[in-house]
């Protein structure tokens, strides 16, 4: 059966996969990618609490809403870096991009 | 939703979240490891919805489907070989970010099964829409607005970075 610490532990592997494809991956776009699975991570800790510790916490769904606008302005933002690197040095390859100024 | 609904939906999904999750990272493709991401996220919104989130499980689809569209323009936009015909490699110190990603991963998954979590169980279901709609328009206005604003600052800061030329006009 499903319980918090299953949820729990199925939200830390979550969180690992997140973490090899932002460390692992060579392109902004998938560094991306790697984080927003890791906030999905965090999300699923959020609902697995909301769930099975207090239930009727209103306030905890507000959590994983915070999270999800995190997820949304961290990839508009992450969008716009990758459009201005790509735009200085006509590449999203962060090996490449060994310099801050344009 | 009973015991045995909640575990019938949670343990699938899940699997099949964690494995399009990983399958992400393993493919040479960006608009598949865009479709991959749009639905291991997906898909967690199903998980939401095993957890009796109802809400949170449906935004979670909504929110993704347009987020992860829009991610995989962006990687057919910046990538050489999108649809990953030439099987290029998009990684580096691939060992030592599994080795640390593994590490990682089963370290917390083993920390959520051995500590001793508090029961403090008050019911069964998750608030409903309605109870929500309270707590919006209520005590977390503040934080509420605080998230819009947020948003609202990404998307000028996002287009004013993105944007040709800085502000003593065009760079080139």
């Amino acid at each position: 059966m499903v319980s918090l610490p299953v949820v729990l532990a199925v939200a830390g592997v979550m969180f690992g996969i997140g973490l090899y494809g932002a460390l692992g991956q060579t392109n902004a776009i998938m560094v991306i990618m790697g984080v927003e699975l890791m906030l999905g991570a965090a999300m699923l800790n959020v609902v697995g609490f909301l769930r099975y510790s207090w239930p009727h916490a209103t306030s905890g769904a507000f959590f994983v809403l915070i999270v999800m606008t995190l997820m949304a302005v961290e990839a508009a933002v992450g969008f716009a870096l990758v459009v201005s690197a790509f735009r200085n040095s006509r590449t999203a390859e962060i090996d490449d991009l060994t310099e801050l100024k344009g | 939703m009973s015991n045995l609904a909640t575990a019938l939906v949670f343990w699938p999904s899940t699997a099949l979240m964690l494995v399009t999750g990983a399958n992400v990272f393993r493919t040479s493709s960006m608009a598949r490891a865009g479709l991959l991401l749009l639905a291991a996220l997906g898909i967690e919104g199903l998980v939401f919805l095993s957890l009796a989130s109802e809400f949170l499980g449906v935004l979670q689809l909504l929110m993704m489907s347009g987020e992860m569209v829009i991610m995989v323009f962006f990687m057919v936009m910046f990538m050489p070989d999108p649809g990953g015909l030439m099987g290029m490699d998009m990684t580096h110190d691939k060992r030592r970010a599994a080795t640390l990603a593994a590490a990682v991963g089963v370290g917390l998954a083993v920390l959520a099964v051995l500590t001793d979590w508090p029961a403090r169980v008050i019911g069964t279901s998750a608030p409903d829409v309605r109870a929500i709609g309270f707590e919006v328009m209520g005590r977390s206005m503040v934080t509420f607005l605080f998230a819009a604003m947020t948003i609202l600052f990404a998307m000028v800061g996002g287009v004013l970075l993105a944007k040709h030329g800085g502000r003593y006009g065009r760079d080139d």
